[in-house]
Parts: structure tokens; sequence; C-alpha cells
């Protein structure tokens, strides 16, 4: 690919980027989200066709504006999301489009046999007759490899193949990598697990922004050194803790049940806290959210903000007395994705930019520009539709809606999932700041290093219940994955 | 260099959103503009008469004014991501009957009831698709048909007239006839008037208010709504109760222009003010356009209708125009919408 770009409304993905993939070698491409490796590898499978710049096979220069062009040239793409129909059977998905037949009539027969061909390749012994639905999510990744490979690619795009599959998949994954290395066909392999990339690739190219940093043999250069150039900027800084005041208690919740939810939860988040909550998926840390902030009535116990109880049946209610909740899920919940950065960050504030029957916009100016400088939120535009941001941008400007909400206390359903390093570093420091200004924040994250760097006490939610609470000095990773899973002292 | 880089990303959002801004709003006018033209060409090459004269530029007008009504009420419920009120026609109809059957209490009395029974149902429609989450086309379509029931059941499936009403005196039937007859200062129909205010009043609410501001959050992500603590349900039911007050105003005009209570008097009224909403700018998806651009919409489907029937075209034709124009917009919307991610809103 020789100095290819792509623009979108507003934004160049992809900035004049060369590339170049060897036969018969796995080609690494890290970048942090939003880098632009996902556009690059997309313009190789034809999505698009308006790219500009050249791209060559075999020396030939090719055109690839469609999905169909890019697999007649052999190129073969594995997507983190899988491409197969769950109701039909496994050697259907193989063979999707090229049944074999005799006359009329599907040849089942040698159906299975092709299908079972391509299973064997990437080591499944499954029968072809069953459906996806029916194996297990490794298999169908596998299952989804093995329909790529019956394409006969010369170069595969690998994004994020592992992120499925247990330690073992890996390693049969790893070993299928390096047959088809052996065959000559390339492999571009996209990931964010350093480790593997060392393991496997034979070369590595960065990307940041949109922009090739540099490729470098994997031999000439540390893990360190790749990180760097990712970010920009050192790793270092992160959770470099200063001192908060910690005040007086400002949530008190006493007794708290959803019945089959959560029982007896009590605890109080202090002035200027960071309160982290750990617990495994279905430990109900979610669900003890909701409560909190009026989404769900709680069957028992007693919820007081600032001396007050806290009262009403919505969340609107809750909202006004000044408890605010960022969910978990960005997408669907956070945001509104086809409305701008302005607009989703004044959302929660639209009556105190009314005064009577007015609303303006141009009130909250100040506000979103206040805050996209402070999150340095990128494109720093407030008219630009959310969806067309990056994740880590994204999840900046859901902070922001609720930054501007000004709350007394503030509810964080993993702030950070699915966010490139820097967006990050950038949540975390404002997290920091809104807690030093006297905020009672609530962290509830998956999220182990994030938990240790950021809280002040961590509460280990198990089952329903709080099973543990642990100060920050006993904070580790292994302290609360250990409580987290019912080990370890109580 | 990501300063400059965000520079320039900045002048171009800016540049391309001012241009959706002046496609959207001169856009639609444009339009309108260039069909008039059309009907001009088309009297000037002798294929029609009588195109170009203020009488038939009145007709158009009058012919848009009742469809503008029902969709700028309408606008609101497409606006806030809930596709149409199809319970339009017999709202309308139903209005018209209770006006009818009240007017001997006296005319104010009369409007009001007829008004206040149309809030109901809208208040119903609003109740079934923002609090209990009913499909709005299948909710508001059932509605439609079970007001119609209601209708031939009470009135034993007969018109009734205003001049044929028990102890209504000749003075109230004058008023009502006036409701679409009236001329302010002797030219400007009534329902002109009433429609300018409805339209000046509905793009207030929709870009000055925080209900607007609101509405548009709901339209665009009804969960990101849920979860920023907005009353979804209220303003929803608010959305529906909006549209059922513009039916309820339209269909005492209709009945007041044929001077007959009938079940079928807004017949029709459903699908052409969906087309007028999304010819002028409001997509079915939610959260976009305004009712300045409904306006819009309604003359471009006042002068097509104007130009068929001079063109000799029968009704049935011209649905089949209508509805082929629905098509076409709706998707070159969701396509132009889709490959350009941008909002124009």
């Amino acid at each position: 690919m020789e100095r290819v770009s792509k623009r979108f409304p507003g934004t160049i993905a992809v900035d004049e980027v060369s590339f170049e993939v060897y036969a018969g070698e796995v080609h690494a491409l890290v970048g942090e989200n939003g880098a632009g490796k996902s556009t690059l590898m997309k313009m190789l499978a034809g999505t698009f066709d308006d790219y500009t710049g050249s791209i060559s096979i075999n020396g030939k220069e090719v055109k690839l504006h469609t999905p169909t062009m890019a697999k007649k040239y052999g190129i073969g793409m594995i997507y983190q999301e899988l491409s197969l129909a769950r109701p039909i059977s496994i050697a259907e998905n193989l063979l999707a489009g090229r049944l074999p037949r005799k006359g009329p009539f599907l040849d089942k027969a040698a159906a299975r046999r092709q299908a079972k061909a391509l299973l064997n390749r990437v080591g499944l012994d499954l029968d072809p007759d069953l459906p996806i639905e029916d194996i297990s999510q490794h298999e169908a990744q596998l299952v989804e490899i093995a329909k790529v490979l019956g394409n006969n690619p010369c170069i595969l795009v690998m994004d994020e193949p592992t992120s499925a599959l247990s330690h073992e998949e890996v390693e049969r994954l790893f070993g299928i990598i390096k047959s088809l290395k052996n065959r000559g066909i390339s492999i571009v392999y996209i990931s964010h697990h350093l480790p593997e990339i060392f393991r496997i690739a034979d070369r590595v190219t960065v990307m940041r922004d949109g922009k090739k940093i540099a490729t470098k043999p994997i031999a000439d250069i540390t893990r360190e050194e790749i990180v760097q150039m990712m970010v920009g900027r050192s790793v270092k800084e992160f959770y470099k803790r200063d001192e908060r005041a910690i005040g007086e208690a400002r949530l008190v919740v006493e007794g708290l049940s959803r019945f089959g939810f959560f029982h007896g939860i009590s605890f109080e988040a202090r002035r200027g806290e960071i309160l982290g909550i750990c617990g495994l998926s279905g430990a109900g840390r979610t669900e003890l959210a909701r409560v909190l902030v009026g989404l769900d009535r709680a069957d028992e116990g007693r919820m007081e903000l600032d001396g007050l109880k806290l009262q009403g049946a919505s969340m609107a209610a809750f909202l006004g007395q000044g408890v605010a909740y960022l969910t978990e899920d960005r997408k669907t919940e956070g945001l509104a994705l086809r409305l701008s950065v302005g607009d989703n960050i004044l959302a929660p504030i639209v009556d105190q930019l009314t005064a009577g029957l007015l609303y303006s916009k141009r009130r909250g100016e100040s506000t979103v520009k206040r805050l996209i400088d402070e999150l340095s939120i990128y494109p720093p535009d407030p008219s630009r539709p959310v969806g067309n941001l990056s994740g880590g941008n994204q999840q900046k400007v859901l902070l922001a809606k609720w930054l501007a909400s000004e709350p007394k206390v503030l509810i964080l359903d993993e702030p950070t999932r699915g966010v490139d390093i820097g967006a990050k570093m950038t949540i975390h420091s404002s997290i920091e700041k809104l807690a030093r200004e006297g905020v009672a924040v609530i962290l509830i994250s998956s999220d182990l290093p994030e938990l240790v760097g950021l809280s002040d006490r961590v509460m280990v939610m198990r089952k329903g219940h709080f099973t543990r609470e642990m100060s920050f000095a006993e904070c580790t990773e292994e302290s609360l994955l250990l409580a987290a899973n019912g080990e370890g002292v109580a | 260099m990501a300063q400059a880089a965000a520079t320039t990303a900045d002048r171009r959002t800016v540049g391309s959103s001012l241009a959706g801004r002046i496609f959207n709003v001169t856009g639609i006018y444009g339009i309108a503009i260039l069909f008039l033209a059309l009907g001009a060409l088309l009297q000037a090459t002798g294929v029609i008469h009588r195109f170009l004269t203020p009488e038939n530029m009145l007709n158009i007008v009058n012919a848009a004014t009742m469809v503008g009504i029902v969709a700028a009420g309408m606008a609101f419920v497409t606006y806030s991501g809930n596709f149409a009120d199809m319970s339009v026609p017999t709202t309308m109809g139903f209005t018209g009957y209770i006006c009818i059957a009240l007017l001997r209490f006296g005319f104010v009395p009369a409007i009001v009831g007829a008004v206040v029974v149309a809030l109901l149902i809208g208040l119903l429609n609003g109740f079934a698709v923002g609090k209990l989450k009913a499909n709005p086309i299948i909710w508001t379509l059932a509605v439609n048909y079970m007001t119609m029931g209601i209708i031939r059941l009470v009135w034993v499936n007969k018109q009734i007239y205003p001049d044929m009403q028990q102890g209504v005196g000749t003075g109230t039937v004058a008023l009502f006839d006036d409701i679409y007859r009236y001329r302010l200062f002797g030219t400007i129909g009534l329902p002109i008037v009433i429609l300018a205010l409805m339209v000046a009043a509905g793009q207030f609410v929709l870009t000055k208010t925080s209900f607007g501001a609101r509405l548009k959050l709901i339209g665009s992500s009804l969960r990101a709504a849920k979860f920023t603590g907005i009353h979804v349900e209220r303003l929803v039911a608010t959305a529906f109760v909006l549209s059922a007050f513009a039916a309820a105003i339209a269909g005492l005009a209709v009945t007041s222009l044929t001077r007959v209570g009938a079940w079928y008097n807004g017949t029709g009224y459903d699908f052409m003010a969906v087309t007028v909403v999304v010819i002028g700018g409001v997509t079915l998806a939610g959260g976009r356009g305004s009712i300045l651009g409904v306006l819009g919409g309604a003359l471009i489907i006042g002068i097509l209708n104007n130009i068929t029937t001079l063109l000799g075209i029968g009704t049935f034709s011209q649905n089949m125009i209508r509805g082929a124009i629905f098509i076409i917009v709706v998707g070159i919307n969701a396509k132009s919408l889709r490959s350009l991610g941008r909002d124009d809103a």
C-alpha cells in the first residue's frame, strides 16, 4: 500500500500511510484505538471506494473498491465479530456461496468432505452438519478462520483474533499461523496484546493518529519502545497519586437490598474520596448502581445524601439531588451517537440552560468548551456527531456530560472500558480532580490496575454482598482478585 | 502538528454543517419553487391552463393548509422517534361529530369539548406508546379503527349536520361555518392564520424550549435519554397530545368546510401528513428536522396535487405519485444520513 489515505467527514482516519507485507511474513499492526489500524485494513478489504493512494499485490497495482474484488485478489479478513450465520450448519457456513452441486441439487457428501478438510486445516474435529449455535464460541472463532482459508487467500488479516480464545486455543491458532506462513501466505496481525506479537510477528508497524510511526523487525525493538511509539509519551505518568483531603460522609447507604440481586449493603462515600467497588460480573455491582441512581427501586434500606434522605422514584429525581451515573454501555445508554458533542454534554443540564420558557444552547457554550479542553476531546469541535469520534473520545464526552451536571456523588460504571491508554489517563486524572473538588466518586470497575491505582478504599462485592473492605494500602491486583473470588483472608 | 490537524478538521465540519443547514431550510422551499416553475412551464407550453393565477395560488395554499396543520402536530411524534400518528383520520372525524353534537350548548363549549376529546385520544396514545412501549404505528392504527367504531356505533352510521341539530341557533351555525370561511382582513382564510400560528409556535417549541431540546435527545436515542434522567414517558406522551391537538383543529376546519360530521372527514390525512413531515426534513429516524421545513413540505404537496389535478390525473394515479415520492424521499434520506454520518439537525 503506497501513501494511502482515507478521509471521513472532518477527519483523516488514515493519512498517507505506506505499508508493505512480504510473502510468508507475519506483520503485526499496533496502535491505540482510533489510530487508524482498522480503517487501513478495511481499505485492503475493499470496504471503501474513495481512498487515495495505490495498493499493489504481487507488484501489480489493483483497485480494491468492493469486498468482492478484494476477495478475488486473495485478501482474507478475520474480524473480531464473527460473520457466521448461527442457525445453519458449519458446512453451509464454510462453503457459503460455493456449495458443491450435482446437477441442480446440492451434493451433500461432497460438501461434508470439503468442510471436513477445511476444519482439519484449523485443527478442529467437528461434525460439519452441526449448526453454529451448537458449538462453542472458541470453536466458532476457528470455524471463521477456516471459512476465510476456504477462499485460498494470499494475504490474511486478523483483527484481535485471540480476544475470545483460551490459552490452549491461542497456541493452536499460533500453530495454524505458522503453517500458513510456511505456505507463503502473508499475515497481518492486529493485536493489543504485545506478548503475542513478540511471539509470532516478524515485523511490526506502529500507527498513531492516522499516521504510520515506524515499521521495525521485531528483533530490533522492545516492548517499551512499542508502547512509547503508540502513546507518544511516557507511560510512567500512570497513577501518580497526589494527596486528597477526604472529608465527611456524603452518601450514606444502610441495609440496602434488592431481592435477588444484592442484600444488606451498607457503606458511606465521603467527600473527596474515590470508593472502588470490585466484583466479578454477576456480583450485583451494576444492579446496586441502578438503585443508587434511582433507575430501580430498593426493596429495603436507606440512602442519604449530605444528611438528607434521597427521595423520588426516577433517575431525574435523583439527578436533581446530585447523584449522577455514568453507564457502562456508552453506545446505547450513554450517548446519542447521532447528536453532536455539545448536545450530548448539555443533555443533563437542559433545565439550567432554560430561563422562563427559553432554552438557550449558547448559555452552555462555555461549559462545553471548558470540558472539551479539560478532557482534550479530539477533534475539539462541539458540532461533530459523537458517533464520528473514536471510542476513547466518545468515552470522554460521556464523562464530560456528567461533569457538566456538577454532581455531589458520581457513580462510574466501567469508565474506561474499551478505551486506549491516552484517553484512559485523561479520564483518570479527571476523576481525581473531581474528587479533589469534593465530589464523592464511586468507581465500579473490572479493570484491577485501575481500581488499585485510583481508589482510596475498595469494597469487594461477591454474590450480592459486600464481603470485604480494603484500604489503599491493602489493595493489590492479586488481593482484589482473590477477594472477589471469595478467597484470601477475610 | 496535532493542533494543525485539529483546526483543519474544525473548519471542515463548520463548513459542512453550515451547508447542511442551508440545504435543510432553503432546500425544501427551493424544491417548492422548482415545482412552481414546472407548473409555469406546463402552462407556457399549453399543457395546463390557469396555473399561475391568483385564484389558483390561493387554491394551492388552501389545499396545503389542512394537511399542513395536521403535519405540524404529527411532526412532533416523528421527531420523538415514533414515526407517525395513524389515529389522525378518525380523530379528525370524531372531533367534527363531537363539535356538531355539542353546538346546542353554544359555539365555544362545542369547540372546547371537541378539542378535549381529541386531547384524550392523544393522551391515550401517549400513554400506550410512551409508558407501555406499544408499537406506535400499530397502536395508533388500532386506535384509529376503534374510534371509527365508536363513531359509527354512537351515531348509528349516520352523518350529522350543524344546521339540522335541535336547539342550535342560526348564529351558532354561522359561527361554525366561519371556522373555515372567515377571512381575516377579507382576504386571508382563518385556517391559514391558524397554520401560521401553529408553525410559529411549533418552531419555537422545537428549537427554543427545553421540551424541544429533550425531545431531540429522545428521538436520537431513547435509551440515552432515559439514562440522562429525562422523563421520557411524559415527553413522548406530550408529542402525541400535540399531534392530536393539531388533528382536532384540522378536523374542525374540515367539518366546517363540508358542513357535515362524517367519519371519513379525515380519510387520507394520515399518510398525507407523514409524507409532508418527511418531505419537510423530519426524518423517520427521529431527532432531526424543523416545523418550518414541514410547512415547506406541505406547500410542495399542495403544488404537486394542484398540478396533477390540472393535468387531469385521477385520484388513484395521484395516490400512486404521492406514494412513490414518499418512498423516494425516505430512501434518499436514509442513504444520505448513512453515508455522511453527519448531524444536520
